[in-house]
Order: structure tokens, then C-alpha cells, then sequence
């Protein structure tokens, strides 16, 4: 039987199965399809009538399920998240597992085109090691994603000493998909006094 | 193996997994059978047991039955809900589910289940048993079932995967 215990290892497994098989295209429409559409339908039931109130719900309830370490900040126009341990990334990093070029990218993978249909916009940053933040606001608003610790104080993972790791910043900029990411540039990169500009 | 003195051949730091992931486990079998069919799929779960588990082959080979027995305590306790006894025998391992959790709450939220969701069961731990000398039987399905771990030359005869029952919601 495929347990839940260890889910995200044949999960990283199952995207490298899908790549060898029919390609990155595959990938994509697999997270689009089997998990935004179909797995994760619970959240699209929560986020398209509810906005961010049914973002808050749906994350509350599964970040906790997850045992993740993150923080959350919600107003009427965003909603942000700096997740600072994610069980995710670290139960593969804990586990040495490492199929899929770039696991992390399979958030965006499914919860871009979830946000897509319900009239969102996402601000993005991952570091390969654990810790990511999201913005997201209404595809109407044209607001810049916050300055470090501008909208989560010091929870802001970017404030974090070890936020930029060698791997680089992966980088999404009003982005609705894995396929929106930013050429590999300068990341936002924390002042070096650590407060907020 | 993470941890040599494991009978898991993952480890996570929270004790039970989340039982949301059910969702995705089935919403992967249905995106794979509609748009490859039903061979592929079975071939991605004996993939899964080949590659992915394969620190699980090479711990039931060295471990023997009792490392099967073992690694099915281990797992159903990792696992949120069910209810199943593992049987330890001489010369075989018996798997009791009584209430298998992924069908249990998959019907709990009222999802569309994949008719052959059970055979999983089989390719997949086919695939682990094999390279280790074991094979398994299914009998049952649809929430309950009964899986016998044995060495292979003590195998009757190959799987009826007849004995399977489909899923339904």
C-alpha cells in the first residue's frame, strides 16, 4: 500500500516518473490537472467563493496537518505566508531524496492555476532549503510585493541569515504558474543590517 | 535505509502522516489510467516498488519475515486511521485490514474513488517482495482485505487479480 507517512518521497518520485515519460509538459498538466483540479479540490472549494478568508481556512488546517513551521498574515488584499521549515522539502533533504530536478516548483504548479481561477496573483520566492514566502493578492492589484519584514515583522523568512543558500532564489513575480519564474538573477536579498528598508 | 535499526525505510518527524495526501495517491492512479490506461498505470506502481522502495527490497531480504511483519507494524502505525492486525507465521506473514485508511478517508470526504485503486496493493508490494525472494497475494478490496507475504517457491499459484475487488464509492 502507498502510504501518507512518506507521501512527499513518492511524490518527488512520481514527478521525475512523469518527466522520463512524457516531459516537463507532463509534469505541468499533471500538477494542473490530478492535483489543483482534482486532489486538492477541497482548497479550490475553500479559495474560489471565500477569497483570502477561504485561503486562511484551507492553509490553517493543512499546514497544521503537515506539522509545518510557517506564519501567516492575511488582510483584506493579501495574503502572505513565510514558511520557514517546510515538511515537505525537509522530509526529502532528511531522507537524502533528491528524483525531481526541482521539487519545490510543484507548489506553484498547482496552486498557481488555483489562483488563476479564482482571480489571484502570486508573489514567490523559494530557496531550495526549506523556506519560501507567498503573497498573494487580487490579479487587479498592482501592488509590489512587501520589503522584508514590511507585512510579517520578523517572521519574514528573508530576514532569515541563511535565506540566500548557493543554490540561488527561485523567483515569481505576479505568477500564476511553474513556467512563470524569473530568469536566475538577484533575489530579494536582505539588508545587511537586517532591518527592514 | 535512513536509519539501520528502522523497519521504515523513510522516517518523518511528525508520527502519523497527513491523511490528506489520500487524495493525491488516488488523484494520481485516475490522471495516469485516463490518459495511459490501465497497463501503465500498473506499470508506474511496479516502478514505484522497484525504484523508490528499493531500500525497502534490500531491508526484507535481510531481515526475513520478520522484517516484513515489521515494516507493515511500523507502517499502519505511520498512518492516520484503519484498523489492521499484522500476523507473524512460520512461513508466512499475514497482513488483516480491516478498515484500510487511505478508503476510509477518501470516502469520508465523499471522493470519487478509482475503480482499481486496490490492485495498487499488489503491483506495488509485488515489486518490493520480489527482488527479496517474497511475493504477495491480495484477497478482498473496496475497504477490507488480506495480504499474505510468503517466499516465492511456497506460492501456489500467481495472483487472481479477480481476487481484487473493485472500489466503489
Amino acid at each position: 500500500m502507498l502510504g501518507v507517512y512518506d507521501f512527499c518521497g513518492h511524490y518527488d518520485w512520481t514527478f521525475e516518473w512523469l518527466r522520463r515519460t512524457g516531459g516537463e509538459a507532463l509534469v505541468r498538466t499533471y500538477w494542473e490537472q490530478a492535483i489543483a483540479q482534482d486532489s486538492q479540490r477541497h482548497a479550490a472549494a475553500l479559495i474560489v467563493p471565500q477569497g483570502i478568508a477561504g485561503m486562511r481556512a484551507y492553509w490553517d488546517h493543512t499546514l497544521d496537518h503537515e506539522a509545518a513551521g510557517y506564519h501567516c498574515v492575511a488582510t483584506d488584499t493579501v495574503y502572505r505566508i513565510d514558511m520557514f521549515a517546510c515538511p515537505s522539502q525537509g522530509f526529502l533533504v532528511s531522507n537524502g531524496l533528491h528524483h525531481y530536478h526541482d521539487y519545490c516548483d510543484h507548489c506553484m504548479g498547482w496552486v498557481g492555476p488555483l489562483m488563476r481561477t479564482a482571480g489571484f496573483v502570486i508573489d514567490h520566492e523559494h530557496n531550495h532549503a526549506g523556506r519560501c514566502w507567498w503573497e498573494i493578492r487580487p490579479a487587479a492589484d498592482t501592488t509590489p510585493p512587501s520589503q522584508p519584514g514590511g507585512l510579517a515583522g520578523e517572521h519574514d523568512v528573508r530576514l532569515l541569515s541563511d535565506w540566500l543558500q548557493p543554490g540561488g532564489l527561485d523567483i515569481y513575480q505576479r505568477a500564476n504558474g511553474p513556467d512563470d519564474k524569473q530568469p536566475a538573477a538577484a533575489g530579494s536579498v536582505p539588508p545587511a543590517n537586517g532591518e527592514t528598508p | 535505509m535512513t536509519d539501520p535499526q528502522s523497519p521504515l525505510p523513510y522516517r518523518d518527524t511528525k508520527p502519523v502522516g497527513a491523511a490528506d495526501f489520500y487524495f493525491a495517491i488516488n488523484a494520481t492512479f485516475r490522471f495516469l489510467l485516463e490518459r495511459f490506461g490501465l497497463d501503465a498505470l500498473r506499470r508506474y506502481w511496479t516502478d514505484l516498488g522497484t525504484q523508490y522502495y528499493a531500500p525497502l527490497s534490500i531491508a526484507w531480504k535481510e531481515r526475513d519475515l520478520p522484517g516484513i511483519a515489521a515494516y507493515w507494524r511500523a507502517f499502519f502505525a505511520a498512518e492516520p486511521g484503519g484498523q489492521v492486525e499484522v500476523h507473524e507465521r512460520d512461513q508466512e506473514v499475514v497482513v488483516a485490514v480491516a478498515v484500510c485508511p487511505a478508503l476510509e478517508h477518501l470516502r469520508t470526504d465523499q471522493r470519487e474513488i478509482v475503480p482499481c485503486f486496490c490492485q495498487h496493493c499488489y503491483y506495488v508490494s509485488e515489486a518490493i517482495a520480489a527482488p527479496a525472494g517474497f511475493t504477495v497475494r491480495v484477497s478482498g478490496g473496496g475497504g477490507s482485505c488480506r495480504q499474505t507475504f510468503m517466499r516465492r517457491e511456497q506460492a501456489a499459484a500467481p495472483q487472481d487479480l479477480n481476487e481484487i475487488r473493485e472500489v466503489t464509492c
